[in-house]
């Protein structure tokens, strides 16, 4: 049985980041995912806004690291090699009423010490971002708002963990914990078990059932369902600031976002549903359409090339919070648990505050000498100049091999996702590490030479690699064998 | 980088490229054709069942027969043909940028045709709410897994769109042993060629259902475990209270092309919204002198035979304009159309010479009357028959109709 100081239960983005974090110390440390590859459930399915701290409620332990973690990330983009890009981000109000909402909401944000906000109206908001609503009157301008791809962030905390020791076990959801007499858990997954002296739970919208497992029924987690959707790179619009409406209650509303690879992104709905509902719906994706089409009317809404959906966890009674704390009710357990928006933005500060819980709960944390803080960044061939993209090519000339041409990934690149660590299995995952197939053909022209390639590199057959979730094989046979 | 210098370039070795270098070479020029596979072919090479070649060849031939045809003739010229090579970029002033495995190359051409084919319309574009589960792919993607790769997709279908290719898929499908539940079509009449209807569906009792499509996909454990359909009204919405569950453990969608314009836009090229493809004049010619346009990437054609004769005119003006033997005064006549007809190409004409023009109805018309105007004044009326959406029309403006238009002529079709 394999021994751990630590075990993290899920790999999404709080738990790659706080692996991260851990792996500063000499400790052996373990993340258990349920899913086939990391940043799978909520990371995967959100906006990728890194809020600037504006926003949340005064004196929560959100706020405090929303506006903490957000400016964390410039660092960590260089050094983890991904893109981060501050456009600011602005709220828009076309009436009056909307002006008190955004007189309210500057208020806010200048407690919660966000810097640089602006309430400002008129030509201004045109000037800031030329797109916007004619119609529009006031906005709240954020400048320090930025983007990112938030699976392309937790798959960089994840392969720094592994750089730097942490074991990663995917596909392994967690079915049973014990905790012995002398205080160490074992951790039951359908792989084999797993002993560790403490358990950090970010198990997304199932910490409280990972809880429960655990013996610890302290907090029950709703599920916020929201449809997001992909708007063609050619759709009429790009490279826009980040633009919200005037909030509601019980959501920030639709907002439109510049993905850092160029796409616009709308999102999201807000209803609570069953927690493993993951399915769009068409009056989400309805929503979508008008909401985005009231903060740029020029946008093409013909051009979707993609929707999707995600659910984010809310701790009943809770005040909207993180809960972030020891277990009230079994030692050596820690909960991070509902990391809702703007969990992306808050996770490299989530995970130096869990380091410092781990810490002061007195688990012995001795810094190592030697921490990689830098990861060997993938090549991003449609970004490259013509001149290193032909060196490149004459150094490997599989670089020279477009697969994916709607966003010009190379075999090159899908071939380096492949031997890196954890290696993808699925074809998601390769596309989440590649864009292979994110393109406006959505993987109808790639998708066979991906799972060519895969089954070559992992030495499978086609036939045993899946899409993403277990079971979900994209072909089931050969036709006629002997060919 | 390497670097070449041609009269021609052709960008993309389907039967509209393939057709384009033959003709031009055939006209005195230097000729280089780009293809991102390792074959020509294009689409051709998957679609390994008959029904091509009867207009050009008189002659039925399979996909991968009639692309032989042109292969084999290409073989006998100097066309330098480029093969696993992708083009990256067309500037304006006709520089076209490529790579393959040898790095980047870049082609100087003095004239270059499109060719670059069409994309079928996908899951996102008509956004089908549900589960993201694997087993929801395109006909033509069916189609590479089935005809090219030798794998098994999926055991029970369902198709929706009836479209000619998904209609060629269920036949397909059913002789390889797998079950088609049905063919779903949003539209109140088929998509696809008659002779599809017949002899892919009726032929494997396969049922059509119009004016009915997939609301939802329900999946399983990552896999389609059944799709949800539902009638639609006459704006084509969803009516309540009409939705079944089909089982099956794939859903295949045949609901439209689109030209692959991307490059064409990179070069400046500008789109009519209609077709997504080039506006052109009677030479195939785009808004940028010397850069034309032919084949599925122009406007979505119905028969491969079609595409090669097109792609030859597109062949022949490119070789003129490279050789500076095309006159550069601007067009005499405009072409316009009122609905039901959906476009025309061309959209302008030069030359006052009998004129092929094509165009499609965007709705079944019966005993219906192609009519040609002009400032009010009906050119020409042809005799009334049946137009349907899924056969590309082609007309011949005749020069005498030419001669009398002023400045702008109208395609009109006027049901008795």
């Amino acid at each position: 049985m394999q021994k751990y100081d630590i075990i993290i239960i899920g790999g999404g983005i709080t738990g790659c980041a706080i692996a991260r974090e851990l792996s500063k110390y000499r400790l052996k440390i373990a993340v258990c995912e349920a899913a086939a590859d990391v940043a799978a459930g909520t990371t995967k399915a959100n906006g990728g806004i890194i809020h600037a701290g504006d926003d949340p409620v005064p004196g929560t332990l959100k706020a405090f690291l929303n506006s903490k973690g957000c400016l964390m990330y410039p660092i960590l983009s260089e050094k983890l090699g991904f893109r981060f890009r501050k456009k600011g981000s602005m709220v828009v109000g076309f009436d009056e009423h909307d002006h008190a909402v955004l007189k309210k909401l500057l208020e806010r944000g200048r407690l919660n010490g966000a810097p640089n906000l602006e309430l400002i109206q008129g030509e201004r908001i045109f000037d800031l971002e030329p797109e916007t609503n004619r119609k529009a009157k006031y906005a709240l301008y954020t400048p320090h708002t930025g983007m990112v791809d938030p699976f392309e962030v937790a798959i960089a905390f994840c392969e720094n963990a592994v750089d730097n020791g942490a074991q990663f076990y995917l596909s392994s959801p967690v079915t049973a914990i014990r905790r012995a007499e002398d205080g160490t858990f074992t951790v039951t997954t359908p792989k084999g078990e797993l002993t560790g002296n403490y358990l950090v739970n970010c198990a997304g919208v199932h910490a409280d059932d990972v809880a429960r497992l655990a013996g610890a029924d302290e907090f029950t987690i709703r599920a916020r369902h929201g449809d997001l959707l992909v708007m063609d790179k050619n759709c009429g619009i790009q490279d826009v600031m980040t633009l919200y409406p005037v909030p509601k209650p019980e959501t920030k509303g639709v907002v439109l976002m510049n993905t850092v690879s160029g796409n616009i992104l709308v999102g999201s709905t807000a209803v609570m549903m069953d927690k493993d509902d993951v399915a769009s719906y068409r009056e989400g994706i309805d929503e979508l359409l008008s909401g985005a089409n009231r903060l740029i009317e020029k946008l093409n809404t013909r051009k979707v090339i993609r929707t999707f959906a995600g659910n984010r966890a809310v701790v009943v009674d809770n005040n909207n919070d993180f809960y972030i704390r020891p277990s009230k009710k079994v030692e050596g357990l820690f909960h991070v648990a509902g990391i809702q928006s703007p969990g992306i933005a808050s996770s490299p500060a989530i995970a130096a505050y869990v380091a410092q819980m781990l810490k002061a709960y007195g688990v012995p944390m001795t810094e190592k000498e030697h921490f990689i803080d830098e990861r060997r960044p993938p090549v991003d061939f449609s970004e490259l100049s013509m001149e290193e993209r032909d060196r490149l090519i004459r150094e490997n000339p599989a670089y020279g091999r477009i697969v994916c041409r709607c966003e010009c990934v190379t075999e090159g690149e899908i071939i380096d996702a492949l031997h890196r660590n954890p290696q993808p299995t699925t074809v998601d995952a390769v596309k989440r590490r590649t864009r292979a197939g994110m393109g406006r053909c959505q993987g109808g022209f790639c998708q066979q030479k991906v799972l060519g390639i895969m089954a070559k590199e992992l030495g499978r057959s086609p036939t045993q690699i899946n899409l993403g979730r277990a079971d979900s094989q994209i072909v089931y046979s050969k036709l006629k064998e002997g060919c | 980088m390497n670097e070449f210098h041609f009269d021609v370039a052709v960008i993309g070795g389907g039967p509209a490229g393939m057709g384009a270098a033959l003709k031009a070479q055939q006209n005195g020029a230097s000729v280089a054709l780009i293809e991102r596979n390792p074959r020509l072919g294009g689409i051709l090479l998957q679609c390994i069942h008959s029904g091509f070649g009867l207009k050009f060849f008189k002659e039925e031939l399979t996909g991968p027969e009639y692309a032989q045809r042109f292969a084999n003739r290409m073989e006998k010229t100097d066309v330098k043909v480029f093969l696993s090579t992708m083009v990256l970029q067309i500037t304006p002033d006709k520089k076209v940028i490529c790579m393959n495995e040898n790095g980047i190359t870049v082609i100087h051409a003095k004239a270059v045709v499109l060719a670059m084919g069409c994309r079928e319309r996908t899951r996102g574009e008509i956004k089908i709410p549900g589960d993201r589960c694997a087993g929801v792919l395109t006909a033509g993607q069916a189609q590479h897994y089935i005809n090219i790769d030798n794998f098994c997709p999926g055991h029970r279908f369902v198709i929706l769109g009836s479209g000619d290719i998904g209609l060629i898929m269920a036949r397909r499908l059913s002789l390889e042993g797998m079950k088609v539940q049905g063919v779903y079509e949003l539209m109140p009449y088929p998509n696809g060629l008659v002779r599809n209807l017949k002899n892919c569906l009726d032929d494997f009792k396969i049922p059509l259902h119009l004016s009915t499509t997939v609301t939802r996909v329900i999946g399983k454990n990552g896999r389609v475990c059944a799709v949800e359909v539902t009638k639609v009204d006459d704006h084509l919405q969803p009516v309540k209270g009409t939705s079944e569950i089909v089982p099956c453990d794939t859903l295949l969608l045949s609901v439209g092309l689109v030209p692959e314009n991307e490059l064409s836009l990179g070069a400046g090229v500008q789109l009519n919204p209609k077709t997504n493809g080039a506006v052109v004049d009677d030479r195939l010619q785009t808004n940028v002198p010397g850069i034309f346009s032919c084949g599925n990437v122009l406007h979505v054609h119905d028969l491969a035979d079609n595409v090669t004769m097109e792609a030859e005119h597109a062949g022949e003006s490119a070789a003129a304009y490279a050789k500076g033997i095309q006159s550069e005064k601007a067009a005499a006549v405009s072409v316009r159309s009122e609905e039901p007809i959906g476009y025309t190409v061309p959209s302008q004409i030069h030359s006052l010479q009998n004129t092929a023009v094509k165009f499609r109805v965007r709705r079944p018309c019966e005993h219906a009357s192609l009519t040609v105007v002009s400032e009010g004044k009906v050119l020409m009326r042809g005799k009334p028959r049946k137009y349907i959406p899924s056969v590309m029309e082609q007309m011949i403006l005749p020069s005498a109709v030419l001669q009398k238009a002023e400045g702008e002529i109208v395609l009109k079709i006027e049901s008795e």
